[in-house]
Parts: C-alpha cells; structure tokens; sequence
C-alpha cells in the first residue's frame, strides 16, 4: 500500500510541474508561429505593392534601369525563398530570409532616393498613393517584427527555465527560436518622404 | 487606481522638469528638483511595467493633453464619439501629446494602441488619432478590424485633405471635427453594436487555481492512503505550484513547503469527516491568500475603458 503511494507521489509531482512546463512552451510556440505569420504578411504585403511602384516610376524616369532593375531583382530573389513556417525553426533558411528582405528595403529606398529626382513624378496621385501605401506597410513590417521577436523572447525563455527545460528535453525536443537582429546600416525604417 | 494617480502625477513631473531644464539651465541639481526628479523616478517602477511610462492615461474619448482643442468642440466630440460606440461598437479615440520627446509617431502610437487597447476584443475596431503638438505630426492608428474599410491610404487622404490644411491654416478644432466625421463617415457601418454585449470578457481561471484543486484533490487521495505520503507530496506540491506560477524567493518556497507538509497530513483528517468542521475553515484562508498573490495584473480602471482591441500598425501619419 505504501509503495501504491509513493508511486503516486511520484507520479503527481511529476504530472504537476511536467504538465505545467508542457502546456506553457506549446503555448508560447504557437505565438511564436501566429507572430511569424503576421510578419510574413507584412513582408509579402510590401511585395505586393512593388510591381505597381515600378511601373508608376517606370513612366516618369526611365533612364533609372539599374535601380528600378535592382529592386525588381529584389523581389524575385525575395519571392524565391519558399516562405513557410519551417523558417522559423531553421536558423540559416531565417538567416537568408532576412538577408533577402534587407536587399529588398536597401533596394528599395534607393529608388525613393532617386524618385525624388523627378518633379512630376513626385506630384503624380498614384505615386503619392503608392508611397502612402509603403509607408503603412514599412509601419506593419516593424509592428510585426517587434512583436515576432517579443514572442521569441518568450518562447525562449521558456524552454530553458528549470522545470520547461527538463520537460522539453525529455519530450518535446523544442530548439530556441532566431529573433530578428537590427540590419546593418538599416536602423531606421526606409525614410518615405515627399 | 493608484497607478493612474502616478501616472498623471509623473506626466506633470516630466513637465516641470523640462521647465526647470529651460529656465535654470545649470541649475537642475538643486534639491527640490532632485526630490521632483526622486518622485518621477519612484513612478516609473510603481507604474505598472516600462510601457506605461510614457503612455497617458486614457480619460475619455477625447485626451487632450496638449491643450488643442476649445472645451465646447471637446464637449461636441465626446458626444459625437460616444454615439458613434453606440450604434456602431467601433472606438474611435483623440490624444493630442505636447511632445514626443525624441520618439517616431509610429512608436509611440502602437504603443498608446498596445496600453489603451481601444476597441472590442476580437472586432479589433479601435481607432486612435494622434497629433504630436511640437513635431507637428498626425497619425491615424487603425485597428486589425477595420484595416478593410480604412485602410492606410484612405488614412493618409483624410490626413492629407481633411485634417493638414485646417491644422495648417491654425483652425485645430475644425481639424479635429472634420477628421473625426471623416473617420466616422469611413468607418460607419463595418461593425454593429449589439443589443446587449457582455459587461466585460471573462478571463479564465488561472492556471494557479486549476493546479491548488488538483493539489487539494491529490492531497486528500494521497493522505487517505498515509499521512507520511499525503505530508511529502503537499511538501514538494505546494511549494511547487507556487514556483511554476508566482515564482516567489527560495525562502517563501521552504515555508510554502512547511505549509504543504502540514496540509498534506492534516486535511485528509479534516475532511474525514470526525467533527473537525472548525478545523476546515481554517486552512481555505490559505487558498484565498494564494489568489490574492496571484492577481493583479489587470490595469482596467472605472469608467471609460478600452476593449481589448487589437492593432497591428496599420494606418497612416502626417505632419502639417
């Protein structure tokens, strides 16, 4: 009868500080991946709008080819990184995901800089639209990479504090999560500014 | 609330600061400053987490903290604000900062969005209008719900041609009422208030009170069977409980622990059902100390509140 007990001491403690860990880091991956989807979204938001900027450009600065050449080299090297939830968990494929949206915001601030060259295209309505547009995607990119990294911090956290990291040992194996790092020479968000 | 008081209180501080800064120049070490300087400080740990040191309190629908708009178009708002929740549900929220202080719009604004959470819980229809009085800057923050309706570039055109040539022409309080109908006029009809909504989302028990049941329950099964395995088991248990949900200092763990080992051997007895019905109502204060500890993250005062609307940066800024 004793022993009946102990056995159930055991198994009580065991479920009480194992089941809590469990629950909390599933939990905190599963913020972790709904963060990293609104960051995506963001990203391919912003994607979305480029084919129209270039175009508008396009009709106002034509001898602008290397820049407008660039940003839509951009978005293909961009769109080419197969954008799925297993980046999260893999920190090269992260790595050159990041690296891929970097060209993209240097690329594409580059053809804001030029833009500025040209009157009559800073003055055409779908243009302004468009860099409004920008604006409020640029905007979202950051909210969501705050957050993702928020997540992460917290993800993180928890599969290494004392009794999470003996329940992730044993039985969920969960590997700590990348944050985004602040880009080199990108600290500010590309200025969009008429 | 004693953390709005500070923080109305540190928002002052932060003013006369920045007039001492300007006029005394040299002179900021002196020692009523330092004592100001000393409050300020205290604030900002009391005033619940890093967030809620720059974010005002939210007071009304119409936060005018830098002292833009005329009481009777303050007046007019409020009513106009307060009928559009009516009928439509969706917030729609003014603040009007002095300064940023070295901050972006952007920043600042989602962090209002995050503290305020202006909107309903899962419509995410909350609306912030923002003017920064020194930087000259305006920004629409728009909830995830009505990002379809009003979407960045209808934001950036309400800025552009409704709000910027009254702000630039001096005319603040035509600016603000054009730009409110202006919002209200893109936003009407998206949501719809229902007859009766639920007073307030109902938070789910802690994981804390789910684990004392279940603490409770295995102890009374466990001492049932031998006090020593009911005495061990509320030993490791409680202490444990605590651990995983408050985090507490080792010390309270040991005495949490003490505690644990004298319920585990005793409440079994208790609940036994030998006329010990006195002794019972002396260990549930316990439970009850354990709940007070956990609470207390909830930072929703009397009055005017928000939601718990969700943002995601969408919307649009401006200057004039």
């Amino acid at each position: 009868m004793k022993r009946a007990a102990m056995h159930l001491v055991l198994l009580f403690v065991i479920f009480s500080i194992a089941g809590c860990g469990y629950n909390t880091m599933q939990r905190n991956e599963e913020a972790v991946k709904a963060a990293w989807g609104n960051v995506e979204a963001a990203y391919q938001r912003r994607n979305d709008l480029i084919p129209n900027l270039v175009e508008v450009v396009k009709a106002y600065a034509k001898h602008e080819r290397e820049t407008l050449q660039a940003v839509t080299e951009a978005r293909g090297k961009v769109g080419s990184i197969q954008a799925g939830k297993d980046i999260v968990g893999d920190p090269k494929a992260f790595a050159r995901f990041q690296e891929a949206q970097a060209s993209m915001s240097s690329a594409l601030s580059r053809l804001l800089v030029v833009a500025e060259r040209y009157p009559d295209l800073k003055a055409n309505q779908n243009f302004r639209d468009l860099q409004v547009q920008l604006e409020g995607t640029e905007n979202r990119i950051n909210v969501a990479r705050t957050r993702y990294n928020s997540a992460v911090q917290e993800f993180n956290t928890s599969i290494r504090i004392f009794p999470n990291s003996l329940t992730n040992k044993l039985l969920l194996h969960l590997t700590p999560r990348e944050p985004f790092k602040a880009e080199a020479g990108a600290e500010k968000a590309p200025q969009v500014k008429f | 609330m004693p953390a709005v008081d500070l923080a109305v209180e540190q928002d002052m501080t932060i003013d006369r600061m920045k007039d001492h800064e300007l006029h005394c120049g040299l002179r900021v070490f002196s020692s009523p400053l330092l004592i100001v300087f000393l409050i300020g400080f205290l604030a900002f740990f009391l005033a619940d987490g890093a967030h809620a040191l720059d974010v005002p309190p939210l007071k009304g629908y119409v936060n005018d903290y830098a002292n833009m708009i005329s009481r009777q178009t303050q007046s007019r708002l409020e009513a106009e604000l307060k009928a559009f929740e009516r009928t439509d549900s969706t917030q729609l929220v003014i603040l009007t900062v002095p300064s940023l202080d070295g901050e972006t719009i952007e920043g600042f604004s989602i962090k209002v969005a995050e503290a305020w959470k202006i909107g309903q819980k899962g419509r995410d229809n909350g609306i912030i209008f923002l003017v920064a009085a020194r930087e000259k800057r305006i920004r629409i923050e728009v909830g995830r719900g009505l990002e379809g309706r009003l979407t960045d570039l209808t934001a950036g055109r309400i800025i552009d041609l409704v709000v910027k040539p009254r702000f630039k022409r001096g005319d603040f309080n035509g600016g603000f009422v054009a730009g409110t109908s202006a919002l209200i006029d893109a936003t009407k009809g998206e949501f719809k208030a229902e007859e009766a909504r639920p007073a307030r989302k109902g938070r789910s028990f802690s994981p804390m009170l789910t684990l004392l049941l279940f603490a409770g329950i295995g102890l009374l099964f466990l001492g049932s069977f031998s006090r020593v395995a009911g005495g061990i088991a509320g030993a490791i248990g409680l202490p444990g409980i605590a651990f995983l949900t408050l985090g507490p200092s080792m010390i309270t763990l040991v005495l949490l622990g003490l505690l644990g080992l004298a319920m585990g051997i005793l409440l079994p007895f208790l609940f036994s059902g030998t006329g010990h019905g006195r002794g019972g109502g002396m260990f549930f204060p316990g439970g009850g100390f354990f709940g007070t500890g956990g609470g207390g993250d909830f930072n929703s005062g009397g009055g005017f509140g928000g939601g718990g609307g969700d943002f995601g940066g969408g919307g649009a800024s401006g200057d004039w």
